[in-house]
């Protein structure tokens, strides 16, 4: 076993730990923050564990679950989570139905691509991130070395592309971004905003440094997925586990207890015991 | 007579302290500039200005 598939594992026993670690608070708390907070990790823990399979074998609904969970919709319910802490209730149940409506049609989509997928082109050799979509190439551009291209029609003219296991044009990649950019704005936006805004009113340190990991986290498996799209695929595991390992911290430091540190007494008449 | 005891659970941020006086304003500053040019790169993405 290569470290390239020891290194998700790690990230997936992490990512379990954590994610029974946040349903056991919701359970406790029935707090809605909790639970997307739940739900988006365990996306993010079936992503890694897909990625894993992926780097062994090829199944098609391991790529489902590596696309859909993994590269589509964790970052999302794990944002709206810490929106439910930084919106009114009422605000966060509206976005929330839109998230469940848009993950819904997100769902659909990938099912509808999943008889389209171009499976001769997999190969376990290369990680799942670098292979799933085909990317036309612009006039004059030069073919990747090792690449394989397919020459199609798009949009009304002939193409040729470097070929991918989704489609070109196939609709479900379109979703990706919108769940990406509201997954970044809440996810690392609020931990940002959140560690501001106690750092401005200089209480809860624990909670300053927690959100700051937990951004951090965040930021860093959002660069390692950039960092493989343009052909840098070795930092990607190391990456997801780093943002495992930082986000677990943080979410543990933010709920840890502080010390007592004011005491009041009350003094009540002896006729009320 | 009965006392009660109230405690609340509130710490401070410590006085002169470099991690968070220096450090933790210059980490979000810097995060949030990443997040903003992110976001600006997958709107980019999604408008089909950057290829991705």
């Amino acid at each position: 076993m290569s470290i390239n598939q020891i290194l998700p594992f790690i990230s997936t026993a992490i990512m379990l730990w954590f994610t029974v670690d946040v349903f056991q608070r919701f359970l406790v708390r029935r707090n809605p923050a909790f639970l997307f907070w739940g739900i988006g990790l365990a996306m993010f823990g079936a992503g890694s564990f897909a990625e894993v399979y992926l780097s062994l074998a090829w199944n098609k609904w391991m790529f489902f679950i590596w696309y859909l969970f993994g590269a589509a919709l964790n970052a999302a319910w794990l944002g709206h989570g810490t929106l439910y802490l930084l919106v009114r209730k009422k605000w966060a149940h509206v976005i929330s139905l839109i998230l469940i409506g848009g993950s819904l049609f997100a769902a659909n989509l990938m099912l509808q691509a999943m008889p389209k997928l171009d499976e001769t082109i997999f190969t376990t050799s290369k990680p799942i991130s670098e292979q799933y979509g085909t990317k036309a190439l612009d006039a004059g551009e030069p073919v990747p070395a090792g690449a394989q291209t397919i020459t199609t029609t798009y949009r009304g003219e002939e193409v040729t592309a470097v070929r991918g296991l989704l489609p070109l044009g196939t609709a479900v990649r379109l979703t990706t971004p919108f769940f990406n950019i509201y997954g970044l704005l809440t996810l690392v936006g609020g931990a940002i905003y959140s560690a501001y805004l106690f750092w401005r009113k200089r209480v809860m340190p624990n909670r300053v440094i927690a959100n700051v990991l937990i951004a951090a986290g965040a930021l860093l498996i959002g660069f390692a997925s950039t960092l493989t799209r343009l052909g840098y695929g070795e930092f990607l595991y190391l990456g997801e586990l780093l943002s495992a390992v930082l986000m677990f911290a943080g979410f543990r430091l933010a709920a840890k207890p502080q010390p007592e540190e004011v005491v009041v007494r009350n003094s009540i008449p002896a006729s009320a015991d | 007579m009965s006392i009660q005891t109230k405690a609340k659970s509130k710490s401070h941020i410590p006085e002169n302290s470099i991690l968070f006086e220096k450090i933790v304003p210059i980490a979000l500053i810097i995060m949030g500039i990443i997040t903003f040019g992110l976001m600006l790169f997958a709107a980019g993405v999604l408008l089909g200005i950057v290829q991705f």
